[in-house]
């Protein structure tokens, strides 16, 4: 394949993950060969972090209620009693959505399927962080999956939970390694992998308790998507551009291994 | 209806993220998406079923930014932008990552309201920058380079907060 010339407009396009899958490697040579432009790289991307991180706490808290109350809802345009009732209906949809704020009667209304906000946020970061991170060809992970004993071991001890690095290799994913993650009040862990097509995907974990468990959910963002679920403490999303049978298939495996892993 | 009208409420901590970074004062961005709500509530038949929701309330949002940057400015009024630290963005858990924090929300507010829209929904919102462009209505160039401009003139900010700093240390 002939070699197109990088410019400073790649650099943004690869922290935007939009430069193509088949041109990320001989991008990553060319920052390689340009210190310049590698350091550029490296400082618009922790910009990029930081941003992402600064404005992240907003999805933590409550939501004030005039932005829930039936006048911002519509209730000048419908019928007052409709109008109500309907009311009703979006805050408990709403409570659901936000995980439950007690003092509300919205066991008897019924409530739509959603994630609550909680696990969707460790959903949203665990996207967030695998968009930046898989785009990397050589700045992909911190600790490779050559030190995985040492990778396993640091990251656990940061997190504050008990780790494994789930084995993929039934789904054609093998290690590439790990990276600390800032995360809401704590830290995050990210494993990543990637099958022979050099296709990537993430496992995020955090340490969440008090949460309440979750099943499975499922997160469709713009560059990629997430199973994430909340179990035992462990706040965990499956991320990537997979298919989505794919990604079930991968969290499941690792509910099972990290479950292993820390009663083990 | 009452899909469309719960898909809405599902969104609204995204456009309260938006509206927080594209105006950092939490009263102000609150008043943003409380506008933004009543609109799209007025106007639910516009969206039809199956495009997502998250856009066309961003779309929405950002019209009425554009509105309200246009007023300000032929009043010649500055935004709304308190101080007190119960608006501060303070989310992140150790100081460093405060402060951090803190510097790149007051530099988001310093470049200009054009680079900065589109710079939150691709840095902050994850859009891609066909979706970006969308939201914004402009050709998907233009987005490019108001993100890489955006993106530009953040990092200069920056650099001048922690020259200003070091030089204070030095005094």
């Amino acid at each position: 394949m002939q070699q197109r010339d990088f410019t400073e407009r790649d650099i943004h396009l690869s922290i935007d993950g939009e430069l193509p899958l088949d041109e990320r490697a001989a991008f990553e040579r060319w920052l390689e060969r340009n210190p310049e432009m590698n350091a550029k790289h490296a400082r618009y991307r922790k910009d990029a972090e930081t941003l992402h991180a600064a404005f992240a706490g907003v999805l933590d808290e409550e939501i004030p209620s005039r932005l829930l109350h039936p006048a911002a809802l519509g209730g000048r345009q419908v019928p007052r009693q409709r109008s109500a009732v309907l009311w009703r209906s979006l805050a408990a949809a709403l409570i659901f959505a936000v995980g439950g704020i007690g003092g509300f009667a919205a066991s008897r209304l019924t409530l739509p399927k959603a994630g609550s906000e909680t696990g969707a946020q460790i959903a949203d970061r665990a996207i967030a962080a695998h968009v930046i991170y898989a785009a990397e060809k050589l700045h992909v992970v911190e600790v490779g999956a050559d030190q995985k004993d040492h990778l396993v071991g640091w990251l656990s001890k940061r997190v504050g939970l008990r780790l494994v690095a789930p084995d993929f290799t039934s789904e054609g994913y093998s290690l590439v390694g790990g990276r600390l993650l800032p995360a809401a009040h704590r830290t995050a862990a990210q494993f990543m992998y990637q099958d022979a097509s050099g296709a990537r995907v993430s496992l995020y974990v955090t340490d969440d308790p008090g949460r309440a468990d979750t099943g499975f959910r499922f997160m469709q963002e713009d560059n990629a998507r997430a199973f994430y679920w909340i179990d035992d403490g462990y706040g965990c999303a499956v991320a990537g551009a997979a298919p989505e049978a794919k990604l079930k298939a991968l969290a499941k495996l690792a509910y099972r291994q990290l479950l292993a892993g820390e009663t083990g | 209806m009452n899909d469309k009208r719960s898909a809405i409420l599902q969104e609204i901590p995204r456009l309260r993220r938006y509206a927080r970074a594209l105006l950092r004062d939490r009263d102000a961005a609150d008043d943003l998406v409380q506008d933004c709500l009543e609109r799209a509530l007025r106007r639910l038949d516009n969206w039809r079923v199956g495009d997502s929701p998250r856009r066309w309330l961003f779309t929405i949002m950002h019209h009425l930014f554009v509105d309200q940057t246009r007023r300000a400015r032929r009043r010649g009024e500055a935004f709304p932008v308190s101080h007190d630290e119960a608006g501060e963005v303070v989310s992140e858990p150790s100081q460093l990552d405060a402060l951090a924090a803190r510097d790149v929300a007051d530099a988001l507010q310093s470049i200009g309201s054009d680079r900065r829209a589109a710079l939150v929904l691709v840095a902050v919102e994850g859009l891609s920058y066909a979706e970006a462009a969308d939201v914004l209505g402009i050709p998907a160039g233009t987005l490019m380079s108001r993100v890489s401009r955006g993106r530009e003139e953040l990092r200069a900010l920056l650099d001048d907060t922690s020259r200003r700093k070091s030089i204070k240390v030095v005094d």
